[in-house]
């Protein structure tokens, strides 16, 4: 008799079955927009790949440009990617990463502070080919740096800058603060709170957040043209240090840019190439950063 | 633990480093002499003309063979940009695809305390190119005035004779040109709208020699002016009649050189002031014969033989 009562209460109204239909639409709608996301990206690789690769070898990678940037690999401008790259973090790392120590660890909410944050959040807004008028006139002409690859990778810096802030103090403020103030109350300073427990606990996000920063130099095209990348310059082959910091590079989105936009005649594949090297620069930085976090994951303590 | 602490600490030492390197501007000042690379290379920033890009760029990768301790960094952008660099100091050699103007020597002499010198390296001439299967196969500069500059009555084919366009919509002229810090716009101005005159409005101004070449390839109905290096088999390139009547010529290298092809023009490299030897050598090297043949390769008009 219960039982028969309870049927008669929960069993499917056409109310319910419209309700059922109309989630079930709504989830396949939202699901399809997610999924979009993966095709783009695979058709962008995809194409790439398939263009690029009569031309992609070890050779391509380690042989410089010849016949007017016709034939040959793209060592000068690999190369010269791995010298912004690497320089602009060496700047950009540390001062970022101080900085959003001390936003998100001593900073109280005052005026000065709040300037601070402003300053941050419109830096990361800035286009880029404003950075890179920035860097012209500051670091090339100013500072007397010449258009050189320390110019050019300052200019990078100051563009990443605001992004490794964020991503740094996003890795701090998960921290939980009852470590925090575990530590004070047994009579640790704030230097010393954030020596023991709080960077050691957060270093995993605050490398992936400085890694992937790297995909974005990488392929930057506009700062690095005003301050420090060239068309064509001749070095030798195989010799990491054929660049000095005073002088100019050459660099592989800027490459991409001038092969198809200056050089006749260059074959079909060439661009494709490029690209997929400079793609396949960006997945492999990013795959490292993913291995790292989970390695460091997995050594976190709570 | 230790680790960490390790890392901590060459992170301050790098930024200590990097921060007295800021403010130090003897540290980024260029001396010629390479950086800390190690090894010790001699540069030369070579900044400008569009035109002269590649063939710069084939001098520069053919020029370390013959002298590998000289590296020559090439960059484009323009023949504006090559003058402004040589004005503020940031090129040791300025191409440029037409003469300074007065007022730049001037800027240049009052930065750098002497004139710019001045090397010919070669001869453009300036080509018009139109789609590979358009009818047309000449035209004067009357009409190529009258397509380009501002008040000029020619803005359809059928006005220069054309009927049909195998493959295009329409009768209008696509007007392709330059961006104007380019010294093939400057150039394209002064001989065939004339200093005074102004360009029409609503051509298509590219960034690029390349650029111009590929969209008339693309496009049965443009028109439009680059250097002779860019041609390629998809486009056309119009004989040239001074005036209306006249015989047109077709762009070469003889026609060039006896000025029969009415807008030929030369490219000059410019030093601030008399060039170090290290540069004067590779301007010699340019302007000899082994130089020249690159201009031939690259498609442009090499200097006659003396």
């Amino acid at each position: 008799m219960i039982a028969e009562t309870t049927n008669r209460l929960f069993a499917e109204t056409p109310l319910v079955r419209k309700k059922q239909r109309r989630e079930w639409v709504a989830r396949l709608i939202f699901g399809m927009m997610a999924a979009a996301m993966i095709i783009p990206l695979l058709l962008i690789i995809g194409y790439l790949v398939y263009q690029g690769a009569p031309l992609i070898s070890w050779d391509f990678l380690t042989t410089n440009p010849v016949g007017g940037m016709r034939r040959g690999g793209i060592w000068s401008a690999l190369l010269g990617t791995i010298w912004l790259v690497g320089v602009s973090l060496l700047i950009a790392a540390p001062i970022g990463v101080m900085a959003a120590v001390y936003l998100n660890e001593y900073a109280r909410d005052n005026w000065f502070n709040r300037i601070i944050n402003l300053a941050v959040i419109n830096l990361a807004g800035v286009p880029s080919i404003v950075h890179a008028l920035f860097g012209l006139g500051a670091f090339v002409l100013f500072a007397r740096m010449g258009r050189s690859v320390l110019a050019a990778s300052l200019t990078l810096a100051i563009m990443t800058l605001p992004v490794i802030i964020a991503s740094t103090r996003e890795a701090l403020a998960s921290v939980p603060r009852t470590f925090r103030e575990a530590c004070w109350n047994v009579g640790a300073t704030r230097w010393q709170t954030i020596r023991r427990i709080v960077l050691p606990n957060s270093i995993s996000g605050i490398l992936t957040g400085v890694i992937l920063q790297v995909s974005r130099t990488a392929g930057e095209t506009a700062p690095i043209m005003f301050t420090g990348a060239v068309f064509f310059r001749s070095i030798s082959e195989g010799d990491f240090f054929a660049y000095g910091l005073k002088e100019q590079c050459m660099a592989l989105s800027m490459h991409l840019y001038t092969v198809t936009t200056q050089v006749t005649g260059a074959p079909k594949p060439l661009p494709y190439a490029i690209a997929v090297v400079l793609l396949g620069t960006v997945l492999l930085v990013n795959a490292t950063a993913i291995v790292l976090r989970v390695y460091l994951r997995s050594r976190k303590k709570w | 633990m230790s680790k960490t602490k390790f890392a901590r600490s060459t992170i301050l030492i790098l930024t200590i480093a990097m921060a007295a390197c800021l403010t130090q501007p003897g540290c980024g000042k260029r001396d010629g002499a390479g950086g800390s690379g190690s090894v010790s290379k001699t540069t030369v920033q070579n900044i400008g003309s569009d035109t002269m890009v590649n063939l710069a760029q084939a001098w520069a990768e053919e020029y370390a063979k013959v002298e590998p301790s000289v590296s020559v960094e090439v960059s484009g952008g323009g023949s504006g940009i090559g003058v402004a660099a040589l004005i503020n100091g940031t090129a040791e050699i300025a191409n440029c695809s037409r003469k300074l103007e007065p007022s730049e020597i001037e800027k240049a002499k009052a930065k750098h305390g002497s004139d710019p010198k001045e090397f010919m390296v070669g001869y453009d001439a300036l080509s018009i190119y139109v789609h590979k299967d358009h009818p047309l196969n000449e035209i004067s500069i009357d009409d190529l005035a009258e397509i380009y500059k501002e008040g000029g009555t020619i803005t359809k084919w059928s006005q220069l004779g054309v009927q049909a366009i195998p493959g295009g919509k329409g009768d209008d002229i696509v007007r392709v040109s330059r961006q104007n810090n380019s010294g093939t716009y400057h150039y394209f101005r002064e001989v065939v709208i004339g200093k005074k005159g102004d360009f029409k409005a609503g051509s298509v101004d590219l960034n690029g020699s390349k650029d111009v070449v590929e969209l008339i390839a693309k496009t049965p109905n443009a028109i439009g002016y680059s250097g002779l290096g860019y041609a390629t088999p998809e486009v056309k390139i119009l004989k040239v009649a001074k005036k209306k009547g006249e015989p047109a010529i077709q762009p070469s290298i003889p026609t060039t050189l006896d000025k029969t092809y009415p807008i030929a023009r030369p490219m000059f490299m410019y030093t601030p002031g008399n060039p170090p030897p290290h540069i004067q050598k590779y301007l010699d090297w340019v302007m000899s014969e082994a130089g020249q043949k690159i201009v031939k390769d690259i498609g442009y008009v090499p200097l006659p033989k003396s």
